[in-house]
């Protein structure tokens, strides 16, 4: 019998070469970002139990889940909604054995808790033309006033699902995107960024989560 | 065409699937009750075939399986392909409070 070795590597161990791609400048139109070492947890609320899995939320949280297509900051992890009665929750890779047991723990008996952290992939795009970039392959309103800081949604981009939120802007002022796709789709998803962003120059690097 | 998804907003169409008709209700037999076997026949023929061609506005079954993953019912005009309602079909999010009446 042959010992097989599993080495875990990103989905975009091939797509992703970092550095500076497209058009030349002094700055870089586009800033992307693998967000690695994340632990991300799919919560579906039982039947009938929507509050009791949103008081679960906030005692381990500290934050009410959210009802709407919003992603809400917590004490130790993001909770972004994902559909009626359910949000995904991500947070830095730490140690996710007690990460899981946590959430296992105070959701028990309101909601049933899936594991993604190694099922999607997080693509963070960034920088002071990335709406543009975003506007060439999603069909969602991206405007300030349609989609502020802390909007969320789930969409489908070349029919793709992707989960797409907006956190903080960034130190330059311009929006930040956090994208979350199936691994198996990031590979696609990464270029049709690229592509995208190359009349802009994008610069292109990998980060742990912070 | 964009379809105001009562979860996630409007959104372009190409994020929906259509169904059909919302209005047929699936036959609801006691066992052994004494129905006629050609009643029975005749009622599920009817559920499962028979289709009204409506022109004017229609409750229908669409699937926002792009987005939110959630079964709606929505009323459109087959005319102009205007809609006047879209709500969560019933069992959709128990704590919505907009459900479409069954």
């Amino acid at each position: 019998m042959v010992d097989y070795l599993w080495n875990t590597q990103s989905p975009l161990q091939k797509a992703l070469v970092p550095g500076r791609h497209g058009a030349a400048g002094a700055h870089a139109g586009v800033t992307l970002n693998e967000v690695r070492d994340i632990v991300l947890v799919q919560v579906m609320a039982r039947r009938g139990k929507a509050a009791e899995t949103g008081k679960a939320a906030k005692k381990l949280f500290g934050v009410e889940a959210p009802a709407t297509p919003k992603a809400v900051i917590g004490k130790t992890a993001t909770l972004i909604w994902s559909g009626p009665d359910q949000f995904t929750v991500i947070a830095p890779r730490t140690d996710e054995a007690s990460q899981l047991a946590a959430m296992a723990q105070v959701f028990a008996g309101s909601a049933s808790l899936s594991d993604q952290s190694d099922g999607r992939c997080l693509i963070r795009v960034s920088g002071p033309r990335g709406r543009d970039a975003i506007a060439k392959f999603s069909s969602l309103d991206l405007h300030d006033l349609a989609f502020p800081v802390g909007a969320a949604a789930n969409t489908s981009v070349d029919h793709t699902a992707v989960n797409l939120w907006r956190e903080a802007n960034g130190a330059d002022g311009h929006p930040v995107y956090n994208m979350l796709v199936f691994t198996s789709f990031s590979d696609s998803l990464w270029h049709t960024i690229v592509d995208s962003s190359l009349e802009y120059g994008v610069e292109a690097a990998s980060a742990r989560a912070a | 065409m964009r379809i105001a998804c009562p979860f996630c907003g409007e959104r372009e169409n190409g994020e929906f699937t259509y169904l059909g008709d919302a209005s047929p209700k699936r036959p609801n037999f006691a066992v052994d009750s004494g129905e006629s076997p050609g009643g029975v026949e005749d009622a599920f023929y009817d559920y499962v075939y028979l289709r009204d061609n409506v022109a004017g506005y229609m409750r229908e079954y669409w699937y926002h399986g792009g987005g939110c993953r959630s079964w709606l019912i929505a009323e459109r005009n087959t005319v102009t392909h205007e809609f006047r309602s879209v709500t969560a079909a019933p069992g959709v999010g128990a704590a919505k409070p907009v459900q479409a009446g069954e």
